[in-house]
């Protein structure tokens, strides 16, 4: 039951007594109760509230409340959280750290449901409790039907109507008759306190409240200090099977029989012999070595898209990984070519043209093992590139020599006046 | 508040009367002709019977779970000493008061199996269970003649239970002794244990030992589940047919089906927990002996079905059946719980059928017929336990709390 806000223009009661508050009626039974609500609401009152020790099923319409807003509250929290640890698992677990943990997906329902299940009911439950209090405008500390006596009875056996002074309608003679007429066994009018100061909350309680508050504020002072500070202390561990955790350390010496994790000196195991990791079979000869039979393959695997997206990736890892030696046109001036003519270094071998003809000759399948595995002296860069990324430079070396024997017919026929 | 001291309304109609034979007659000729079609359609197929006994199986499942979640209803109403119910619980315990009929149903199960019939349970087949480690290594607890044991077993814990609440209940009802409701509550604690114990084992037995080398410890529960979700929709369908035929009018009201709906609602919400929770775990373990089972509805068309009961048993009913609206007209109350007997009878479908074939979901007509006939069998005779009794039990103490029911 909402309790409503205490009168703000109280009207002066008579000698002794602070100014009136409202009245307040008592009634035997929640029918009574009920049928005395419909009464005071159609008499058209808007501050009044109906008080009784349980919830009396049929007031609200009797009192003409309408149905609260709060389960759409509690539900649209509920699809906050839900919709909230979706993102939350997701961000952290798929897309800002992904981690594979036991073969799992790093995305997956089954095992986050527990936590999407959890926050849905977490919100929704913070979202009842609290709205409640919001909606009643709770806590409320003190309400001045306190001072009767018989108001004691509400949460026993009473059954109460009270109709406040601040009511833009409210006659303390018609509201006594109408609450009576209406079957009270009792009306009595409730004044406040004659000292005003006594409306608020009283002193003691008061400081309690915010001595308590400043109190609580002195663990997040600590740690505020502690972020600007150094002490000579270490520090202390809270758990710590955490901060010294069996593993190895990065560049941390490991010695045979003395790795904190196996015997062997090793801190992961092996692949079991005779097995290969899900996904690294690499069984396709064509695509993985550039063979077909034992003969360099003549052709592009299936897996390549000849397209124009294949092309640009090419030209851009060409330009990451071959131009600084062979150059951008593959003449094999690039500028580490030119750096070693500077300094006149005695070792160095001008890179090879890919326009030679000792190159163009090479089937694709050569060309793609010689950006694997190197040759003379240039060395293999199949650990920093990968197998897709090297057939789209293959690709991309076949247009360039192709560029060098071009015809002016192989030129669009509106970009052909440009060449001079 | 409530004082409890409301009579049932003195025109009200509490008897069954013309109705039951009438239902009797046409459910019992159903029943009949239907399980003499299913097997004559059994013989036809001419593989030894066995994909009868799939078909069986599953309407036998199907009206098991309803008795036994009527009979767990019923008895769990005395345990928690509960008011509310007793204008319904009448009719709970007519289905429960089916088991003996049950029993009667199973024999035609366990009697081939203990003639050498070896299509149902493979286990049943010592030239498979010896050749499979894992089965040989079980063989001590599922052969034949112990099944049989423990399903007699079951039923005789079962029908002791629902007997001793049925005889009582009417008893009351014509003794007006009110201890008699003591000591039903009284009863009912050790009766519900004994009940869980039953159905749990029961349920390994009959349901996850269709696939002996798997085993999952909270099957017994999932199980449970769907049977309470059966239980509530169809009693609230129960409820519903009585009150268009003019009787118990005044006495059910919006307030029940509101309770019986939440009930409704509160299940459909544990089942999809509970089949969640056996998921996950077997999910994430990821071993061999424990995926198998979901493998075989994972891959294939049975995927569909698996997806059918996450969004139509689950998700679809659950987002409804959420608002009170929904619990409060009868329509749409109705309409949710002859779609979750659907559902029911398709998640029993879903947990019988790959073992049959896992590679294709192999309908045929026989499994509908089955269950018709079977179905038929177990209305008689509730009508039939109906039609001698009050609807409602008149006498018992908590009747006029349970007639002023409302919600709040």
């Amino acid at each position: 039951m909402t309790t409503e806000n205490q009168s703000d223009i109280p009207e002066t009661g008579p000698g002794g007594e602070g100014p009136l508050h409202g009245v307040l009626a008592e009634y035997e039974t929640p029918g009574e109760l009920i049928e005395a609500a419909k009464a005071v609401r159609d008499a058209g009152y808007t501050k009044w509230d109906c008080h009784s020790p349980f919830p009396v099923h049929g007031l609200d319409p009797a009192m003409g409340i309408r149905p609260t807003v709060l389960p759409l509250l509690v539900f649209a929290a509920g699809i906050a959280g839900l919709g909230g640890s979706i993102l939350l698992v997701w961000w952290m677990n798929a897309h800002n750290w992904p981690w594979i943990v036991a073969g799992m997906p790093a995305f997956s329902l089954p095992a986050n449901i527990p936590i999407l299940f959890e926050s849905t009911i977490l919100l929704a439950g913070i979202t009842a409790f609290f709205g409640v209090w919001a909606l009643n405008r709770l806590p409320k500390l003190w309400n001045p039907l306190f001072k009767s006596d018989r108001f004691l009875k509400a949460t026993d056996n009473g059954f109460f109507i009270s109709i406040e002074a601040a009511d833009p309608q409210f006659e303390r003679d018609k509201a006594e008759t109408l609450l009576k007429d209406a079957g009270a066994t009792a009306v009595e009018a409730i004044h406040l306190d004659p000292d005003p100061t006594r409306w608020q909350i009283p002193r003691p309680i008061l400081a309690f409240i915010v001595i308590t508050a400043i109190l609580g504020l002195v663990p997040f002072a600590f740690i505020a200090k502690a972020r600007v500070t150094h002490g000579d202390q270490p520090r202390i561990h809270v758990f710590p099977d955490m901060d010294f955790q069996v593993k190895a350390d990065t560049q941390q010496r490991l010695v045979i029989d003395d790795s904190p994790v196996f015997r062997d000196g090793q801190v992961t195991r092996p692949p079991v012999e005779g097995t290969v990791p899900r996904g690294q079979l690499r069984q396709d000869d064509h695509f993985y070595r550039g063979l077909e039979g034992d003969e360099w393959a003549t052709t592009f695997p299936a897996q390549l898209d000849i397209d124009t997206s294949t092309m640009d990736r090419g030209h851009e890892q060409y330009n990451v990984y071959c131009a600084p030696c062979h150059g951008e046109d593959g003449l094999g001036g690039g500028p580490i070519h030119e750096r070693a003519l500077e300094i006149q270094s005695p070792e160095w071998l001008m890179p090879t043209s890919i326009h030679d003809q000792n190159v163009t000759r090479q089937p694709h399948g050569q060309l793609y093992n010689t950006i694997s595995h190197g040759i003379r002296t240039m060395p293999g860069y199949r650990a920093q590139i990968d197998e897709e990324d090297r057939w789209a430079i293959v690709l991309y070396l076949r247009a360039l020599q192709r560029s060098q024997k071009a015809l002016p017919d192989d030129v669009p026929p509106e970009e052909r006046a440009q060449i001079r | 508040m409530s004082s409890g001291t409301r009579q049932l309304h003195p025109d009200e109609n509490i008897k069954l009367g013309k109705l039951g034979p009438h239902v009797f007659r046409i459910a019992l000729t159903t029943g009949v002709l239907f399980l003499i079609l299913t097997l004559v359609m059994g013989l036809l197929a001419g593989d030894d019977m066995t994909r009868f006994f799939f078909s069986y199986l599953v309407g036998f499942s199907f009206f098991l779970t309803l008795a036994l979640g009527a009979l767990f209803f019923s008895t769990i109403q005395h345990l928690v000493r509960a008011t509310w119910s007793v204008v319904v619980r009448r009719l709970t315990e007519a289905m429960m008061g089916t088991l003996p009929l049950m029993f009667g149903l199973s024999l035609v199960i366990i009697i081939p199996m203990l003639l050498g019939h070896t299509g149902l349970y493979a286990w049943s087949d010592l030239a498979y269970a010896e050749d499979n480690y894992f089965v040989s290594q079980k063989l001590g607890y599922l052969n034949v003649p112990f099944f049989a044991l423990r399903i007699i077993i079951y039923f005789a814990v079962w029908i002791a239970i629902a007997h001793y609440f049925l005889t009582r209940s009417v008893q009351q009802d014509q003794t007006g002794d009110t201890s008699i409701a003591a000591r039903m509550r009284a009863v009912s604690a050790p009766a519900v244990i004994a009940f869980a114990i039953t159905t749990n084992w029961a349920a390994y037995d009959i349901w996850m030992s269709l696939e002996p080398e798997w085993f999952s410890s909270i099957f017994g529960v999932y199980i449970f589940a769907g049977a309470m979700v059966a239980l509530f929709a169809a009693l609230i369908l129960v409820c519903m047919g009585l009150q268009k035929r003019g009787r118990l009018t005044r006495t059910i009201t919006t307030e029940h089906y509101h309770d019986l709906g939440k009930f409704l609602f509160a299940f459909v919400f544990f089942w999809g927990y509970i089949a969640f929770s056996q998921y996950m775990l077997i999910w994430y373990a990821n071993i061999p002996e424990e995926t198998i089972w979901y493998q075989m509805r994972i891959e294939g068309p049975w995927m569909y079905v698996t997806l059918a009961l996450l969004f139509l048993h689950f998700a679809f009913p659950f987002t409804c059946l959420l608002s009170r609206h929904t619990k409060r007209r009868r329509s749409t109350l109705a309409f949710f719980c002859a779609w979750l007997l659907v559902m029911h009878w398709i998640d029993l479908y879903w947990i019988i059928l790959p073992t049959y074939d896992d590679g294709t979901i192999p309908f045929h007509l026989m499994d509908i017929t089955a269950t018709l006939g079977i179905g038929g069998l177990f209305v008689a005779v509730a009508a039939h336990l109906l039609g001698r009794v009050d609807l409602v039990p008149t006498k018992d103490p908590g009747l006029g709390e349970s007639l002023e029911f409302e919600n709040y």
